[in-house]
């Protein structure tokens, strides 16, 4: 699946929730989350399903609290084929590969770069996440036991997380600038994807697709 | 007299997956004693410290603090006795002003107000950082960030205090304020184990050094004649300090890898004495 052009791989992600949107509920929802939670299912249970399926959970929760079990299972549905896309498209998307692909096509290298950065930002504050929590334990910082000392564990971690990323960003945000990457610069692409005709004309396909069920609906 | 061992790892191994990060590695540290921990990027020092911190537990091997053994303890227990700087430690804070910050640690370990508000006090004195202390910390430039973390362990008082490379990133004059509050930690009767390629400051401020090579234990001796030979470090992958350097090229006697010694024996040399 990575080995497909990044295009491919964002049309799919997109053309999912919009079809769970357009199609009629809950059949449509059913079909595009099925189809969401099957690509998810081929990167594993752990890495795939299981973070799906947490991400949702609360969506589910809300929409049982506020609406009728039909009402529920069409937004739930429609939300969960998003969530599941996004989550699949994060881990089959190489944020480079999209850059590489970007700027061999000649588009805006900072939207390319603004999306990839949002991809690639997860396992890294994933990673500083833990390495807060680990110092914070090493203070005396139990992250275990009492909702109070939850809370206080949350607070320990939440904020240094935060802030951490907000300065990265003004710091990567000169690096970048001091090293040219300013909009409407041309970027040289060094090993772009290769763009097959059959991943184009599913392209295509996807947006036709949802064209024409857009259409139908309307009428 | 026997001195009683503060840290001990007893034939400690550590791996990730496959790869092995420590192997078989033993040695002690009594308290009060200064130690570098030296070697090359991936010889297994960070591993090393995050076994002791708890954050790891040996796959071979015991590492005890003070008698516990940190593979039986949580590392919010081992915060009693163990005080931990990490690299990216200027990350950690997240109080609104540095002074709570500084006191998180012996806040969380319970101990009461007024051992709270010494312990606090103490470390932002330690460091200078009392025209900081009620300034948020991300507000501090990283350096200044760097020292509030360390007087954050500093204040946990522990018998044991690990730091991965303290001194990144500080310039001369924070340097010294570090090399100042770790040697008086260690008076206080703290074992101090300081991960560092800084090996200027390393001569400074401590005392014996262990190298780890490849995940086992090159050498543990006395810091200062190592420091002072380019042949025995060079295969671990280090580089002589200046001083030390410079010592061995004027051949200055008892060859001398602290700038205040240095200083003195080229004094003797300059005066006449017999120094050279």
């Amino acid at each position: 699946m990575r080995a497909l052009h990044p295009f491919t791989l964002l049309a799919v992600a997109a053309a999912l929730p919009a079809l769970a949107w357009i199609l009629p509920a809950p059949a449509g929802g059913l079909a595009t989350a099925g189809i969401a939670f099957c690509l998810l299912g081929s990167r594993g249970l752990r890495r795939g399903l299981w973070p799906a399926l947490v991400a949702a959970a609360p969506f589910w929760l809300f929409l049982l609290l506020l609406h009728d079990v039909r009402t529920t299972l069409a937004i739930g549905l429609r939300i969960s084929t998003m969530v599941a896309s996004f989550v699949w498209l994060a881990a089959v998307l190489a944020p480079d590969r999209l850059v590489e692909a970007t700027v061999a096509r000649g588009w805006s290298i900072t939207a390319a770069y603004l999306f990839a950065a949002t991809l690639s930002a997860v396992p890294m504050l994933r990673a500083r996440a833990r390495r807060i929590v680990e110092a914070q334990r090493c203070r005396g910082l139990s992250p275990r036991g009492s909702v109070a000392n939850r809370l206080r564990a949350l607070r320990a971690l939440a904020l240094p997380l935060v802030l951490s990323a907000l300065h990265e960003v003004d710091e990567r945000t000169l690096a970048l600038e001091a090293r040219g990457l300013v909009p409407g610069a041309r970027r040289t692409p060094l090993a772009p994807p290769p763009d097959r005709v059959v991943e184009r004309v599913v392209r295509w396909g996807l947006l036709l697709l949802c064209l024409a069920a857009l259409v139908r609906r309307v009428a | 007299m026997a001195v009683s061992a503060t840290l001990r790892l007893d034939g400690v191994g550590f791996s990730y997956g496959a790869e092995a990060a420590l192997r078989d590695v033993s040695f002690e540290v009594a308290a009060g004693e200064r130690v570098a921990l030296l070697g090359r990027n991936g010889a297994g020092k960070t591993t090393l410290v995050r076994l002791v911190a708890g954050l790891l537990h040996p796959d071979a091997g015991t590492v005890w603090v003070g008698g516990w053994d940190t593979g039986e303890r949580a590392p919010e227990e081992l915060a009693r006795r163990v005080g931990s700087l990490f690299q990216h430690a200027d990350q950690q804070l997240f109080a609104r002003t540095v002074r709570e910050d500084v006191g998180f640690g012996p806040r969380a370990l319970g101990f009461p107000v007024h051992e709270v508000r010494r312990r606090t006090e103490e470390a932002l004195d330690a460091l200078a950082l009392h025209a900081h202390a009620e300034q948020h910390p991300y507000d501090l430039p990283p350096a200044l960030r760097k020292l509030a973390a360390l007087a954050g362990a500093l204040a946990l008082e522990p018998m044991v205090l690990v730091l991965d490379e303290p001194t990144g990133g500080l310039d001369r004059g924070l340097r010294a304020h570090v090399a100042d509050a770790l040697r008086e930690h260690a008076e206080r009767g703290a074992a101090l184990l300081v991960v560092t390629h800084d090996l200027a400051f390393a001569a400074e401020t401590l005392d014996r050094g262990i190298v780890l090579d490849g995940g086992r234990l090159a050498c543990d001796e006395p810091l200062a004649p190592l420091l002072g030979s380019a042949e025995r470090l060079k295969p671990l992958g280090l580089v002589p300090p200046t001083v030390a350097a410079l010592s061995v090229a004027l051949d200055l006697s008892g060859r001398p890898v602290r700038e205040r010694d240095a200083a003195h024996a080229l004094a003797r040399v300059a005066g006449g004495g017999p120094g050279l």
